[in-house]
């Protein structure tokens, strides 16, 4: 998390986790508007990319990933997690983006396995 | 929380186009990690390096208690009693989602169910004729991992409830 974790490989990284979150939702809903018909797609789109990209790092971690994409209207969403697990290895990491029309937040969650 | 979540941007992010920040959601698992270590449980697993040349054998015998079924045991009451006659306010549910997320993890894990980690997403949002879609993907192994998800909704205000069990081999 953001302790850092010196010389230790297994460790999760939120900072990769975030950059790899950001670069799909812009690659899937960056510039478009909020639309009903398609959202479904996106939501899938957005969680299957994600999961593909960590995945492909190699590390060992099962994964969950959360998506919640919200029409732009004024009203609130809160959102909170908690978490019962092995706080050296294990981390979590949430990235809100939003453009003119939605809000988009994706939450990873990354749970050591022993090898 | 939104405060909360520039400050973060600000030290950790670059900004594109369009906005993206870290939610104050990190400031929360802090507090996670503060009462995670209070539970001894958690320490165990790393205190038993010599089982991890014998991983085939443990895990086999694991097998039998491997089978989560959450949907059974699911805490819904919790979820329900807090919001039954809440009316949506910004403060009161900011408060509200920190202390679900908490009381559920709790309940949890007073089934002592061994050898599984948990993880607990509670959300809730006002109603007022918006759309919206939550999704979610899981890579694990599906015999023994599972995960149990709840819904309310009363007239100003909805709360998704998902709690996710993760064996540890």
């Amino acid at each position: 998390m953001e302790e850092y974790h010196s010389g230790d490989e297994v460790a999760f990284s939120p900072d990769d986790a975030s950059n790899v979150v950001k670069e799909c939702i812009e690659g899937i809903v960056g510039g478009v508007d909020y639309s009903q018909n398609k959202v479904n797609q996106w939501t899938a789109s957005i969680v299957e990319h994600t999961l593909t990209q960590l995945v492909k790092q190699g590390k060992p971690f099962k994964y969950i990933v959360n998506c919640a994409v919200m029409q732009k209207s004024g009203a609130g969403l809160h959102t909170a997690n908690s978490c019962y697990w092995d706080t050296t290895t294990d981390g979590s990491c949430t990235v809100r983006w939003e453009n003119r029309t939605m809000y988009c937040v994706v939450s990873v969650f990354a749970v050591a396995i022993a090898l | 929380m939104y405060d909360l979540a520039k400050k973060k941007a600000a030290h950790l992010l670059k900004k594109r186009g369009s906005l993206s920040s870290l939610s104050s959601h990190e400031v929360k698992a802090k507090e996670t990690f503060a009462k995670t270590k209070d539970s001894i449980s958690t320490v165990s697993y790393m205190e038993e390096p010599g089982h991890h040349d014998d991983i085939p054998r443990p895990a086999v015998q694991m097998e039998n208690t491997c089978q989560l079924s959450p949907t059974r045991r699911f805490p819904v009451l919790t979820v329900t009693s807090y919001l039954q006659e809440e009316k949506y306010e910004p403060e009161l549910c900011r408060q509200m989602t920190k202390t679900i997320s908490e009381v559920v993890k709790a309940r949890v894990k007073d089934l002592m169910i061994p050898r599984y980690k948990i993880i607990v997403i509670i959300s809730i949002g006002q109603i007022r004729d918006q759309n919206m879609r939550m999704g979610s993907r899981c890579l694990w192994d599906e015999t023994c991992d599972n995960f149990s998800s709840h819904t309310f909704k009363n007239s100003s205000l909805f709360s998704t409830a998902t709690v996710y069990g993760v064996y540890f081999e």
